[in-house]
């Protein structure tokens, strides 16, 4: 079941006009793509025709278009275009499944419960660091931050939120064994303050797929 | 006089050979051959130019070239010096890598695809490398700087180019590597930039 929380899965940063890219949420595959306008979409990563991953596709104005045949999606979901029968009226049947997405505190958000949505997360801008991906459960990860890990001393988390320092991070559960940290640091922080993050955070994911092999 | 490329589309070194010298403007006389099935990297001819049985090779006048970072560095310096920067330390030391390390993608590639040999070990070797180039382009672009090594495009980028490119055949997906899926699109911006097959050419 998924919970009714908004859930992080990308930096804004990562997400440039006009380009896709594919994620995952314990194991639901999702595409987050951004039209030309600059709106972000979080969809189901699957093509209505035959299953080609969406992210694999390319973006055409406000609409993406699958890799593989070239069906073209317009920002509802909605295919509106097969390359293969150009005059066709496309049936409406064919959709793609969407999901609420907001951006909040230089993350991509998407709401993937049942429950009735919720505001986004109320966060204040902050600079991106990285996403860091790790092959260790989220809790593993979480276990690690609330301990105190490289990144700093005991971290606050609430929801899929952690808070260490300046640090705000955004806590992905991927797949078994997969997280994701989308790490950001408010304030306004130097170069070498964000270099010397960036060290620390790979010390972390160290730590973590250390601890992660042993178990 | 033009340097002759021995060369089959489908293999990756070969690509690099053909992205290099399109993005530096050099005309190369392509001999085509036909590695698979056809094996006509095998013949004697062959392998007297290159008797490590692989493509591609080089041949400049007397000079014979087998090692991909020096066909690249031959290509480039033949048509000025643009994608070899003054101080090439560090453009050498991600040309090596992509040489080097990441020699498991294409082996992990011909694995998947191709059926030579056990993909698990390479491909995971070829994700490790992977992800150390992604904190190397995280570093990069904390600095400002858009490649790998510096704020310009250098024979490096182009030679570690393909081996992200063409993950998803051996079965490492895009998804964990943020910096390197920003930093491709810029490569693939570059004036006389060209695909091979596998590469989508849409951008
Ligand atoms: S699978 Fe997407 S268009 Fe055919």
């Amino acid at each position: 079941m998924t919970p009714d929380i908004w859930l992080p899965l990308a930096l804004t940063t990562a997400i440039e006009t006009g380009t896709s890219a594919g994620t995952a949420i314990d194991g639901t595959e999702i595409a987050v793509w951004r039209d030309v306008a600059g709106r972000v979409h979080t969809w189901e990563d699957r093509c209505p025709h035959r299953g080609m991953k969406l992210s694999f596709g390319f973006v055409r104005g406000d609409h993406i278009a699958c890799l593989y045949h070239g069906w073209q999606y317009d920002a509802a979901g909605q295919c509106r275009y097969i390359p293969a029968h150009p005059d066709l009226e496309v049936p409406k049947s064919i959709c793609v499944k969407t999901w609420p997405v907001a951006e909040a505190g230089g993350m991509v958000w998407v709401w993937l419960g049942a429950g009735a949505l919720v505001p986004a997360p109320d966060l204040p801008q902050a600079v991106a660091l990285r996403s860091l991906y790790l092959d260790c459960p989220l809790s593993r990860v979480v276990a690690l931050l609330e301990g105190g890990s490289p990144l700093g001393g005991a971290a606050q988390v609430d929801g899929a939120v952690a808070r260490v320092g300046a640090l705000v991070i955004g806590l992905q559960s991927v797949a078994p064994g997969r997280s994701a940290l989308h790490i950001t640091v408010a304030g306004a922080p130097t170069e070498a303050e964000l270099t010397t993050l960036t060290h620390k955070a790979e010390a972390l994911r160290r730590v973590a797929e250390r601890v992660e092999a042993a178990a | 006089m033009t340097a002759r490329l021995y060369n089959y589309d489908l293999d990756v070194d070969c690509y690099r050979v053909r992205l290099v010298a399109s993005v530096v403007g050099l005309p190369l006389e392509l001999v085509g051959l036909d590695v698979f099935p056809g094996h006509d990297h095998l013949t004697d001819a062959m392998l007297a130019l290159n008797p490590a049985r692989r493509l591609p090779v080089l041949v400049d006048g007397d000079l014979v070239l087998t090692q991909v970072p020096a066909i690249l560095w031959h290509v480039a310096s033949q048509a000025g010096a643009a994608l070899v920067p003054a101080a090439p330390a560090a453009m050498l030391e991600w040309l090596s890598f992509a040489a080097g390390d990441l020699a498991c993608a294409t082996a992990a590639r011909n694995a998947s695809m191709l059926g030579q040999g056990d993909p698990v070990a390479p491909r995971a070797a070829a994700r490790a490398a992977l992800r150390r180039l992604d904190d190397h382009m995280v570093r990069a672009g904390i600095a400002g700087q858009g490649y790998v090594a510096g704020d310009t495009l250098t024979l490096a980028d182009l030679a570690l180019f393909p081996a992200f490119a063409l993950s998803r055949d051996f079965g490492v997906d895009h998804d964990e590597f943020a910096a390197l899926r920003l930093w491709a699109r810029r490569v693939r911006t570059v004036p006389g930039f060209i695909t091979m097959p596998g590469i989508p050419d849409y951008h």
